[in-house]
C-alpha cells in the first residue's frame, strides 16, 4: 500500500533485492550447487550417481555417525525441555531478585559453543575442578568428557540451549489467559492437574517450535561434539568437516544434504506450527 | 474478578535461593574458573586453587602477534558484518513489512532458512563459491559468509519494528510534500532505531563469536579469536591458560550486551526476532 514510487512491482523487486538477493546468491545458490554435487553432477566429469548417499546409508561407520548425530540432537533437547519447563514455572513466582535473575539466566544464550566446550573441560573432565572437589571425599568422577554416552556434549548443549528454550516456554505460558487457569482451579482441579491438563496442552505448539529449533541446532553443531564428544563414533557434522579437510567434496555435500534435509523438515514443521498459533491468536504477533 | 490466593502470591525465599544457587554454580563458577586459569602460573592436580597467581599469561597474550592480529580481524569483521547486514536488511525489511506481495510466507521461510541450516553446511557450500570468485580465505570473504548468518535475524527484527509504524504517518508526510528520501531520513530511520540498535548489537556479537563458518571458509589464513581459541583446545596441545584468556576477551561483548544494553534487548523484541511465537 505504501508505494514510494509509481511502479509498485519494480519498487518491490528493488527493495527485496539487497537482502533476499544476497541470500539467494550466497546461500540459496551454493546450497543448490551442493545438492547437485551430492549427486555427482558438479566437477570435471559430471555423472548422476547416488553412491555418496548410498555410502551414508550402507557404510557402518557413517550409519553410526547418523545415529550419533540424532542422539546428540534428541537427548540434550529432551533434557533441556524438562529443565526449561521447571525454570519457566519457577520464574512465574514472585521472588526477591527476580528481575536480576531474568537478565542473568540468559547469558549462556550468547556464549559460543567453543567456549562452552572449554567450560565443560575445566569443570567436569577427569582432573577438572569437580573431580578435585570430590577427591577429599574419596570419590572419583566418572569419565564425562569424550565419553561413549556423550555426557559432556549433553551437558554443554543443555547449558547453551536452556535460556532460549525457557524464554520461548515462558512466552508460551504467558500467552495463556489467566482466566483459563483460574477457571480450572475454581472447578476443582489441583495445581498439578490444572498444569498438566490445561496449561501444558495450550503451550504445546510454542514448546514444540522451540524443541524443533534447538534439535537442529544441536544436531548440526560442530565445535561442541568435536571438542568434548567421543572420538568414535563421530557425528555427521564433525565427519563432514573431516571429509572437507581431506577434499572429498562429494562426500561432504552428501552429508551436508542429509543434515539440510533434517533442517528443512524442521523449518517446515516450525512454520506449520507458528502459522497455526498465529491464526489461533487472531494475529501472528 | 481476581482470585487473590492465585494472583498475589507471597514472596518465595526458597525459590529465590534455589534459583540463584543454581545460577552461581552453573554460570558464575565456570567464569570464575576461567579467570583463575587465566591468572594461573601453575595449577597442578589435585589443588583446588592455582599454585601461584600471576599476570604473566596475560602479558604473553597481549604481546602475542598472532592473537593481536586475530583480535583485530575479529573487530574488523564484526564491524563490516554489522554494517553490511544493516544496509542489506533495511530495504528488504521495509518491503516485508509494508509492501503487499504474493508468496510472502515462502519468502519469510527462505529468509529464516540460513539460521536453521547448520553453519558448517552453509560454510562448506558457500566456500566453493568464494573459491570460484577468488575471495576465499580473505577478510572480505569471511564478512560475506558471516552476513549470511546475521541477516535473517536483522531482517526479522527490522520487519517487526517497521510493522508497528502507522501507514497514516507516511501518507501525512507525503501529502505535506516530503519525497521518498526525506521520508526515509526523517521518519522511517528514526522510528527504526530500537530495532536497528538491537539488530546491530546482535549482529556484532553474532559475528564476533562466530566459529563454524569462519573455521571452514577463513581459517587458517584468516584467524579470528574463536578460530584461534580452537587451536588452543586441540586435545594434543591443550593450553588452558591461553584458552581462558581468549575466552574472557570473547565474552566481554556478550556481557556488555546483557548488562549495559539490557534495556535494548527486550524480551518482546527477541521473541519477535526468533519467530512468531
Amino acid at each position: 500500500m505504501i508505494g514510494l514510487h509509481r511502479r509498485p512491482r519494480l519498487e518491490l523487486m528493488l527493495l527485496l533485492l539487497p537482502g533476499a538477493g544476497f541470500l539467494a546468491a550466497l546461500f540459496g545458490f551454493p546450497l543448490l550447487t551442493a545438492l547437485l554435487g551430492s549427486f555427482g553432477l558438479v566437477g570435471d566429469d559430471p555423472a548422476l550417481t547416488l553412491k555418496f548417499y548410498a555410502r551414508i546409508f550402507t557404510s557402518t561407520v557413517l550409519l553410526r555417525s547418523l545415529a550419533t548425530s540424532l542422539y546428540y540432537g534428541v537427548v540434550p533437547v529432551a533434557v533441556t525441555v524438562v529443565l526449561a519447563i521447571v525454570l519457566a514455572l519457577a520464574l512465574r513466582r514472585h521472588f526477591a531478585g527476580r528481575k536480576l535473575f531474568n537478565g542473568l539466566y540468559k547469558i549462556p544464550m550468547a556464549v559460543p559453543g567453543i567456549i562452552v566446550a572449554l567450560l565443560v573441560l575445566t569443570l567436569i573432565e577427569q582432573g577438572g575442578f569437580v573431580d578435585r572437589l570430590l577427591l577429599p571425599l574419596g570419590l572419583k568422577l566418572p569419565k564425562m568428557v569424550r565419553d561413549p554416552w556423550g555426557i559432556g556434549v549433553i551437558a554443554a548443549t543443555t547449558w547453551k540451549q536452556l535460556p532460549f528454550m525457557t524464554l520461548v516456554i515462558t512466552g508460551a505460558f504467558a500467552a495463556i489467559p489467566e482466566d483459563i487457569r483460574h477457571a480450572a482451579r475454581t472447578l476443582g482441579a489441583g495445581p498439578i492437574r490444572a498444569f498438566l491438563r490445561i496449561e501444558l496442552p495450550l503451550a504445546l505448539p510454542g514448546i514444540t517450535a522451540a524443541v524443533l529449533l534447538t534439535f537442529i541446532g544441536s544436531m548440526g553443531s560442530f565445535a561442541i561434539p568435536d571438542l568434548v564428544g567421543a572420538p568414535n563414533p563421530l557425528p555427521l557434522s564433525v565427519r563432514m568437516v573431516r571429509a572437507f579437510a581431506e577434499g572429498d567434496m562429494s562426500q561432504v555435500f552428501a552429508i551436508g544434504m542429509v543434515l539440510s534435509a533434517f533442517a528443512f523438515a524442521v523449518l517446515i514443521g516450525y512454520y506449520a506450527l507458528t502459522s497455526r498459533v498465529g491464526t489461533a491468536k487472531g494475529d501472528s504477533r | 474478578m481476581t482470585v487473590p490466593s492465585l494472583t498475589s502470591e507471597p514472596p518465595r525465599p526458597l525459590v529465590a535461593t534455589v534459583l540463584f544457587l543454581t545460577l552461581a554454580v552453573s554460570v558464575t563458577l565456570p567464569v570464575v574458573l576461567l579467570v583463575l586459569w587465566s591468572l594461573s602460573g601453575r595449577w597442578s592436580f589435585p589443588n583446588l586453587l592455582p599454585n601461584e597467581l600471576s599476570l604473566d599469561n596475560w602479558w604473553q597474550v597481549l604481546g602475542d602477534d598472532g592473537i593481536g592480529r586475530a583480535a583485530l580481524n575479529s573487530l574488523t569483521i564484526a564491524v563490516g558484518v554489522t554494517g553490511l547486514t544493516t544496509a542489506l536488511a533495511l530495504p528488504t525489511a521495509w518491503a516485508m513489512a509494508k509492501v503487499p506481495m504474493r508468496g510472502k510466507r515462502a519468502l519469510e521461510m527462505f529468509i529464516l532458512a540460513p539460521s536453521i541450516i547448520p553453519g558448517i553446511v552453509v560454510g562448506v557450500s558457500v566456500g566453493q563459491v568464494l573459491l570460484t570468485l577468488g575471495i576465499a580465505y580473505t577478510t572480505f570473504g569471511v564478512i560475506l559468509v558471516q552476513t549470511i548468518g546475521t541477516l535473517p535475524l536483522m531482517i526479522r527484527l527490522l520487519t517487526a519494528s517497521f510493522e508497528t509504524l502507522p501507514d497514516e504517518l507516511i501518507h501525512a508526510a507525503r501529502s505535506l510534500g516530503a519525497g521518498p528520501l526525506a521520508i526515509f531520513r526523517h521518519l522511517i530511520l528514526p522510528l527504526a532505531v530500537p530495532g536497528l540498535m538491537a539488530g546491530g548489537l546482535l549482529s556484532f556479537v553474532g559475528s564476533f563469536e562466530e566459529f563454524d563458518k569462519t573455521f571452514v571458509t577463513g581459517a587458517p589464513v584468516i584467524q579470528t579469536l574463536p578460530t584461534k581459541l580452537y587451536t588452543y583446545l586441540d586435545p594434543y596441545s591443550l593450553q588452558f591458560p591461553l584458552a581462558a584468556i581468549v575466552s574472557l576477551i570473547l565474552l566481554l561483548p556478550v556481557l556488555v550486551v546483557f548488562i549495559a544494553a539490557g534495556r535494548i534487548m527486550r524480551d518482546d523484541l527477541m521473541a519477535g526476532g526468533m519467530g512468531k511465537l
